[in-house]
């Protein structure tokens, strides 16, 4: 748990007029479970999508293992080198969308297989393998030739998970993985989360579930209005918050649940 | 009805079904490379697309017919082109009408295209993105994959459009199965048989293609739930 597998210092990002991220430094160690919580509009969501540069930063660096970028200015063009170090950073994540995101003209079998066979252009016979395994993991190998229109939405998201470990990623990133579904199919996905914490596994975890955030991270952020307001072990940030606007926030969410 | 007519009709009228079978292939192949490079324009540049958008606003928004009169009849008025070395080429009256179904086609299949390249959703675009898909990649395994999904049901009705479209090569003398047609009717001037016989053939080669289109559309989604229905929970 020493060396970081990601860093972000100093990210700044505006949409027009909204500033919605004034200077964010965070670092994940190697196999630590970070959880970023926070309300609506609190940035949380932008900030997960600027690490893969879904959404390019305004200023700041990103970087993942020994590949970094920098950015200077908003709206900069990215150089011929940024681009592949943009390319080797991506290749290195696992990012699991809110609403799945599976492509629909695939299986689910031939959407884990995808970036393994396409993208790292590894045999196909291994890619096979090992994407049977991971349903297998998320327990959907009946279902592996189904379209991701015959899958109910944990279904979907189970695979998208799959889908996310195929490129043997060095970190997990999930965006509120379980917003989008309907409360008795929650569980099952976070099942799924649960043991991928417990391996041992690097993630950054947006959510609403304050309890499993709890649970399954090593530390807590809470973030509001683009800055990170309060930080430090789950105990302290969901139990015994310094910020009293955490206090709050914490209070009323997990009295819902 | 006589029928020893009606039977030496069939073989004379479909004498001139590889002419129009060709004019329909011919003009698809070409109009789709032609919609193919208006997309490309269009994806180019501001000026690129405000002349793909003129192009398909002169070519959808006048007749057919009038087109092929225009390329058939209008390069003879001047003598430098009949003086150049296409003038040989747009004398025959073949070529001119198949390049009036092919520039009218274009202009209708780079819209289908245009339509299906907008329709994979955004998230299957982002979840290429954050796979480190290069954008090439992207096109080839997402974007183009579901373009053709998409467009497929629209592009099926522009082949049987076009098909029905080459009868009007016949206005040019040529000898396509309407050509036979109405080459039948001024010397029998059994308008009904001639004609009819004719519909039913074009009848019978739409009700072909319209099969074949639907079996590849049952066939690239076999589950038949169409794309927007999906359902996100």
């Amino acid at each position: 748990m020493t060396e970081a597998a990601i860093r972000l210092s100093g990210i700044h990002k505006s949409f027009g007029a909204h500033h919605v991220l004034r200077g964010i430094d965070l670092q994940a160690r190697n196999g630590e479970v970070i959880s970023i919580i926070g309300g609506s509009g609190s940035g949380k969501s932008t900030l997960l999508r600027c690490v893969p540069l879904l959404e390019q930063p305004d200023s700041g660096q990103i970087a993942v293992g020994d590949d970094s970028i920098s950015l200077g200015e908003p709206g900069q063009r990215l150089t011929g080198r940024d681009r592949q170090a943009m390319r080797r950073l991506r290749s290195q994540l696992g990012f699991v969308f809110q609403n799945f995101n599976l492509w629909p003209h695939m299986t689910a079998l031939q959407n884990v297989m995808e970036l393994p066979l396409h993208v790292q252009k590894r045999p196909r016979a291994e890619c096979r393998e090992e994407a049977e395994a991971l349903l297998e993991r998320v327990g959907l190998t009946a279902r592996r030739d189904a379209w991701p229109s015959q899958l109910s939405g944990g279904q979907q998201q189970r695979v998208a998970i799959a889908r996310a470990l195929a490129v043997r990623p060095r970190a997990l990133l999930f965006d509120e993985p379980t917003s989008a579904l309907d409360p008795e199919l929650v569980g099952e996905v976070l099942t799924v989360i649960r043991a991928l914490a417990e391996e041992g596994r690097t993630m950054v975890l947006v959510t609403h579930e304050m309890g499993f955030a709890r649970h399954v991270s090593h530390r807590a952020i809470y973030l509001h209005d683009g800055r990170i307001e309060e930080e430090g072990p789950p105990e302290q940030v969901f139990d015994n918050p310094l910020s009293e606007r955490c206090r709050r926030f914490v209070s009323h969410h997990l009295s819902r649940n | 009805m006589d029928i020893h007519f009606l039977l030496g009709l069939i073989p004379t009228l479909l004498s001139g079904l590889p002419l129009t079978l060709e004019l329909t292939v011919f003009s698809l192949l070409g109009g789709g490379v032609i919609a193919l490079l208006l997309n490309g324009l269009r994806a180019g540049s501001i000026v690129g697309a405000r002349v793909a958008d003129f192009y398909v606003f002169l070519f959808r928004g006048s007749p057919l017919l009038l087109q092929i009169f225009l390329i058939y009849y209008a390069p003879g008025q001047f003598s430098f082109i009949r003086h150049s070395f296409v003038w040989p080429f747009l004398r025959e009256p073949y070529v001119c009408a198949l390049l009036a179904l092919m520039l009218n086609d274009a202009a209708y299949t780079s819209e289908i295209i245009r339509a299906g390249l907008r329709a994979a959703p955004r998230g299957a675009i982002e979840a290429a993105v954050v796979g480190g898909m290069s954008p090439l990649t992207r096109l080839r395994r997402v974007i183009l994959p579901l373009a053709f999904r998409q467009a497929l049901p629209a592009y099926g009705i522009e082949i049987t459009g076009m098909l029905k479209s080459t009868s009007l090569a016949s206005v040019v003398t040529l000898m396509d199965v309407t050509g036979i047609a109405s080459a039948e009717v001024s010397q029998t001037y059994r308008a009904i048989e001639v004609f009819l016989t004719a519909a039913v053939i074009y009848l019978v080669l739409v009700t072909l293609v319209t099969y074949g289109v639907q079996r590849l559309e049952g066939w690239l989604s076999p589950t038949r739930t169409p794309l927007s229905a999906r359902s996100a929970a």
